[in-house]
């Protein structure tokens, strides 16, 4: 049984201090420093930006349904797959991940009124919509045009393109530094009497590793965007060979960030598939331990493989050999969480909501994506596979298989508690099929044609289809598919706005999970709690009352709502 | 325990003004001082990539001061150098007589101390505009340009920042905006000051020493 | 809020591991096998061309290490997939289920853990043996001493190919590389301008051409045939259209290849024309095309080639490569025509692209260095 007493000071002065409202509509919701009116600022900015560079990607694929071209000049296609990647990677993936579902969740589970610094919080979301009109007005002088890379010297030639290209990135870093101090700071020092380290629900934990890698390495990205617009403005020879520069200087002091930055991407992914598959099969995560230390431990070894990315790229021979081995080794602690979340299916009772299904699906795909990822952490195989869309393949995977799987999880799992709806369920479901098929009829050709012999960033593959014959097939093939993908996205937005006004009342917990955000009102008030709950033990156990004392709501133990419409044929809900 | 009229050290002094009469204020210090410290940390690792760069490009060229146009580029002034370091890590010294004082409750002394190394800060930075007027290099014309003018323009930056900050930090103390016992923002400006100075002992090293 | 006082809720009732659960594993036993059955021994040659005939020696061991990877990787894949379709199948909620119900309250099985990390880990460990085995047979290769060296040079949009002794360059617009059956070869590659990458794929190798660094590739081609160069780094607008073709031959045919080109070079051009050449052009033109070998530096500092600092009246090298005295005439000549020493190939104007005034102006420059 549980200790009926918490170890810290209980019922503390400063926690229960509660501020004024907010009023006026500026205060309220333009200029707000409520985590939870950012957290919805950053939602719909990223899910704005992400229709957009989605339909980049879509014109991208309708290019490549004809090996001479479809569409569109080598130029203009070189500049869609740029834009796409720099928009997805920075202003898309980051803000969805780190500033939504972070902003909004992490406060809510560990018991806090807010973060470390919501004026600091507020300023770094206002930093997200002045990069992107750096990076799209970019497209008015036209556009990046080396990939989300833009590794000098070709990236040179992109002239005020390219310099803006820099300021975009540069000023989006500041945004994520600053997040990432902040959300650390939080963890550290706001949560709740009682919550010790190993009492934090496991999105706390990547929110946590995912606030250290953002903080440590966005830096890095800075120093290298930095360089290469001292270079396009003032000619200063950072990376000119001519002058005693490297452009294989740019390649390390960029990946040093970017190999994080795609920990970045997943670990809150991680996060959120711990929470729902809990949750939805009503039984303990398991291995919570080994889940919680491999978050910290795969942040910790990202800031060592960087140079994978460089295999074939100038790297000196020996410098090879402790990346490949250092690259297998990440792999581990990957390993373990999915065979832990596996586990924890096991002996379960399992509701497929909208959550659950992405979370299933997304053991499936991520796990091939990291897999190829092992192929790729051989630097024999990856001399043979570098450049081509095999890469391609492995990283949509693992981004749009993991990363984004993961937010569309969040998304259903955490509207309700956001808005007091629920979200379409029907809609959902047909979503997810829509993704998980349309992802997989995308990116598994991809597999093969890239090792067959099909570069990535080709704008028409002509040589490639006289020695392939069924290369248009096949790219014909993936743009069809692509837009499975497309039209799940767009249903995901037409149901958030739908069911603002016609989702079902969602209650306090409609799924009768046992964090700390499920104890407060949906949505919550601008102060979360009314007082701060005492914890006394992890949020895990399902047969077991919620392990908080001094909760605004008394809420029963036992799942109320969500357990009742998932179990009940269509129509019988309460 | 109110002030004592023997003379205490500053911790004691720091535990009895607020860690235990002013739980609320002891608990924001805190969070603003573990905030700061990781700001602190994530511009040691800007830096940090920066000072990767030059050494990357230095062990890379065949010969050090680079050639540009037949000719080899000349080395550093340490001299000069030296002096103008001495200048910069007074003003640590200063900071730190400015910050205990502050602690003291003597707020004459802070102010002199405080102008003092608000003047040595400038004194340095004129000794920087100096040393870039006679260093025979420019930012485009070669790596070595591009590393030096960079990462102690980013330095120097810094140090302006901090006069700034610092003079505001005096201006507010002067005005009643920190007590004996509040005064965070004092001791962050003191932070921030010395980690200026740790920087400037890596770039020292790093340019007029190796 | 009151805890402790509810009613237990009702629990999943296992017997075993569950109802199917050895079957399944069976079955995913099963298929694992057909997976590694397939890809030790059926043909890949669908996802890597040339598979049961490889083109090079590293081929071979490149597709083994894959092979490895799809048989474990794949078993990893098959398990994965087939557990989580089977759990959520098996174990999912009924209607007929209390609403409180939940599944087993297990945390962790410390057995299990163990060996789940473990067995990956030694996998791991056994795949990093075999990969620095190719690693090393790739990077360091044989040696250019019993075996042929040559050099790749990328451009936009088309790659340079030299070979010793040879003073014009072969280029990839027009012809394709040649190289020698069962001759261990080294590949030397850098670039004139942008990063390109030289991959070759049914090789299996390549490398970054980078301006500035040479790099290099070892492999001994086994398999005669004609195979495509292509360009995977994107270097600019025509990125997609950069690619050469490769001929392996048997060494009699390469040989009189090479001579054919020999013969063809051996025709010297006339005196070039040294009026109206400025050190300012020349000073432009030999940052865009010279200085990824030449640095204007003492002799001693190489970077591909010598240093060209103080050409005409360098003390320690009174003469040029060519052993000529140091004119303007005899720097123009090597300019026009090339030069094969012992400290490589120098190529020709026509290799470097140089036309009109340009060696006139490089000439210019070069003798006003002091």
């Amino acid at each position: 049984m549980h200790a009926a007493t918490s170890t810290t000071h209980e019922a503390h002065d400063v926690h229960d201090h509660i501020h004024p409202a907010p009023e006026g509509f500026v205060r309220k919701y333009v200029f707000s420093l409520d985590h939870k009116v950012i957290g919805f600022q950053y939602f719909f900015t990223g899910l704005l930006i992400m229709l957009i560079a989605g339909s980049f990607a879509e014109l991208v694929r309708l290019q490549l349904t004809d090996p001479k071209g479809a569409i569109m000049s080598n130029t203009a296609y070189n500049e869609m797959f740029s834009m796409h990647g720099t928009a997805m990677v920075w202003l898309v993936l980051i803000p969805l991940v780190t500033g939504a579902l972070g902003n909004f969740v992490m406060p809510l589970q560990i018991g806090a009124r807010d973060v470390a610094f919501p004026w600091l919080n507020m300023v770094s979301f206002w930093i997200v919509p002045i990069a992107a009109i750096l990076l799209f007005s970019s497209m008015l002088w036209g556009g990046p045009h080396a990939g989300w890379t833009e590794y000098p010297p070709v990236s040179l030639l992109d002239g005020t393109a390219g310099a803006l290209w820099c300021a975009a990135i540069f000023t989006v870093g500041i945004s994520s530094t600053m997040t990432g101090l902040n959300f650390m700071t939080t963890v550290i020092m706001m949560r709740a009497p009682g919550m010790t380290w190993t009492r934090m629900p496991l999105f706390v934990w990547a929110t946590f590793a995912t606030a250290l890698m953002n903080m440590m390495a966005t830096v890095a990205l800075s120093a290298a965007v930095g360089a290469l617009f001292l270079q396009h403005v003032f000619k200063v020879p950072f990376f000119d060979p001519a002058r005693g520069g490297s452009p294989v200087l740019y390649e390390h002091m960029f990946w040093f960030y970017s190999h994080p930055a795609v920990y970045i991407f997943i670990i809150p992914a991680f996060g959120v598939i711990s929470e729902v598959i809990s949750t939805f099969s009503r039984k303990p995560i398991f291995g919570y331990k080994m889940i919680a230390f491999s978050s910290m431990a795969i942040a910790i070894l990202s800031f060592t493989v960087w140079a994978h990315h460089m295999f074939p790229s100038g790297l000196a021979p020996w410098l090879q050999l402790p990346f490949m081995i250092l690259t297998y080794a990440i792999g581990i602690p990957t390993g373990i969480k999915i065979f832990s979340w596996v586990a924890t299916l096991w002996g379960g009772r399992i509701y497929f909501s909208t959550a659950m299904l992405y979370a299933l699906g997304f053991l499936i795909t991520f796990t091939f994506g990291g897999i190829t990822g092992i192929f790729l952490a051989s630097v024999p195989v990856d001399l043979h596979a570098h450049g081509t869309t095999f890469i391609v393949a492995h990283f949509h995977y693992v981004v749009a298989g993991g990363s984004v799987m993961g937010f569309l999880a969040a998304v259903p799992y955490w509207y309700p508690k956001a808005t007091g709806r629920l979200m379409s369920e029907r809609l959902g479901h047909i979503g997810f099929w829509l993704f998980f098929i349309g992802l997989n009829g995308t990116f598994m050709p991809m597999h093969w044609l890239g090792l067959e012999g099909m570069p990535r960033r080709y704008a028409t593959y002509e040589y490639f289809a006289k020695a392939f014959p069924d290369a248009q097939f096949w790219n014909q093939f993936e743009t069809g598919f692509s837009f499975l993908m497309a039209a799940s996205i767009g249903l995901l937005a037409f149901n958030v706005i739908w069911s603002i006004k016609h989702g079902k009342i969602a209650g306090i917990n409609p799924w009768g999970a046992r964090t700390l955000e499920w104890t407060i009102d949906s949505p919550p008030p601008y102060y979360n709690f009314k007082k701060i709950p005492n914890v006394f033990d992890r949020p895990y156990d399902f047969d077991q009352p919620m392990p908080y004392r001094n909760t605004d709501n008394v809420v029963a133990p036992y799942p109320e709502y969500g357990a009742v419409v998932m179990a009940q044929p269509a129509g019988a809900g309460a | 325990m109110a002030a004592a009229a023997v003379h205490v050290s500053g911790h004691d002094l720091v535990a009895v003004r607020y860690r235990d009469v002013d739980p609320v204020y002891a608990e924001t210090r805190s969070i603003r001082l573990v905030g700061f410290m990781l700001f602190l940390i994530s511009d040691c690792i800007l830096f940090s990539a920066f000072i990767f760069a030059y050494i990357y490009l230095r062990t890379s060229a065949p010969t050090w001061p680079p050639m540009v146009d037949g000719h080899q580029l000349p080395w550093f002034d340490t001299s000069f150098a030296a002096m103008n370091s001495i200048v910069l890590f007074g003003s640590g010294v200063t900071m730190h007589f400015a910050l205990e004082n502050w602690k003291h409750l003597n707020k004459q002394k802070f102010n002199r101390w405080l102008i003092a190394t608000i003047v040595l800060g400038i004194g340095f930075l004129l000794g920087q505009a100096h040393e870039y007027s006679v260093v025979g290099i420019t930012w485009a014309g070669s790596t070595m340009g591009a590393s030096f003018f960079t990462l102690t323009g980013l330095h120097g930056f810094h140090v302006f920042i901090g006069v700034c900050y610092l003079t505001i930090l005096g201006i507010q103390a002067n005005r009643g905006v920190y007590t004996g016992s509040k005064y965070f923002g004092l001791t962050a400006g003191t932070l921030y000051w010395h980690f200026v100075d740790v920087i400037w002992v890596a770039l020292f090293f790093l340019f007029y020493l190796w | 809020m009151a805890h402790g006082t509810a009613p237990s809720p009702q629990q999943v009732r296992l017997k075993g591991l569950g109802p199917g659960f050895w079957s399944v594993t069976l079955v995913l036993t099963l298929i694992s096998l057909a997976n590694a059955w397939y890809f030790l021994f059926g043909s890949i040659d669908w996802i890597m061309p040339g598979s049961t005939n490889p083109v090079a020696n590293v081929t071979y061991d490149i597709d083994g290490l894959f092979k490895f990877m799809a048989v474990f990787g794949g078993a990893i894949c098959i398990y994965v997939t087939g557990y989580v379709i089977y759990f959520a199948i098996a174990f999912r909620a009924r209607a007929s289920d209390a609403p409180d119900a939940v599944g087993v309250p297990i945390h962790d099985a410390p057995t299990l853990e163990f060996w789940w990390t473990a067995l990956p880990t030694l996998l791991l460990i056994v795949l990093t043996g075999l990969s620095i085995v190719v690693w090393y047979k790739i990077q360091f290769g044989v040696g250019s001493a019993t075996g042929l060296t040559t050099e790749v040079i990328g451009h936009q949009f088309y790659f340079e190919f030299r070979y010793p002794g040879l003073k014009t360059s072969v280029f990839s617009k027009t012809e394709p590389m040649h190289l020698p059956l069962n001759v261990p070869v080294r590949v030397l590659i850098t670039s004139s301008d942008v990063i390109h990458q030289f991959w070759v794929p049914e090789i299996r190798l390549k490398q970054a051409a980078v301006p500035g660094l040479v790099q290099n590739l070892n492999f001994t081609p086994l398999r005669s045939g004609t195979y495509d160069i292509v360009c995977s780094e994107f270097c600019g607008i025509d990125h997609s259209k950069m690619q050469g073709k490769l001929i392996i031959e048997p060494v009699a045919a390469f040989n009189k290849w090479l001579d054919a080109k020999k013969q063809a070079a051996a025709a010297g051009g006339g005196v070039v024309d040294l009026s109206g050449g400025t050190a300012l052009a020349g000073k432009a033109l030999f940052a865009q095309k010279c200085a990824a070998c030449h640095q204007i530096a003492p002799f001693d500092q190489k970077l591909v080639g010598p240093g060209l600092l103080h050409i005409t009246d360098d003390p320690a090298h009174p003469t040029l490569v060519t052993g000529q005295t140091p004119t303007s005439a005899h720097i123009a000549a090597i300019l026009q025509n090339g030069f094969t020493g012992p400290i490589g190939t120098m190529p020709n104007a026509q290799a470097n692209g140089l036309a009109g005034k340009d060696i006139a102006n490089l000439v210019a420059y070069l003798t006003s260095l002091k």
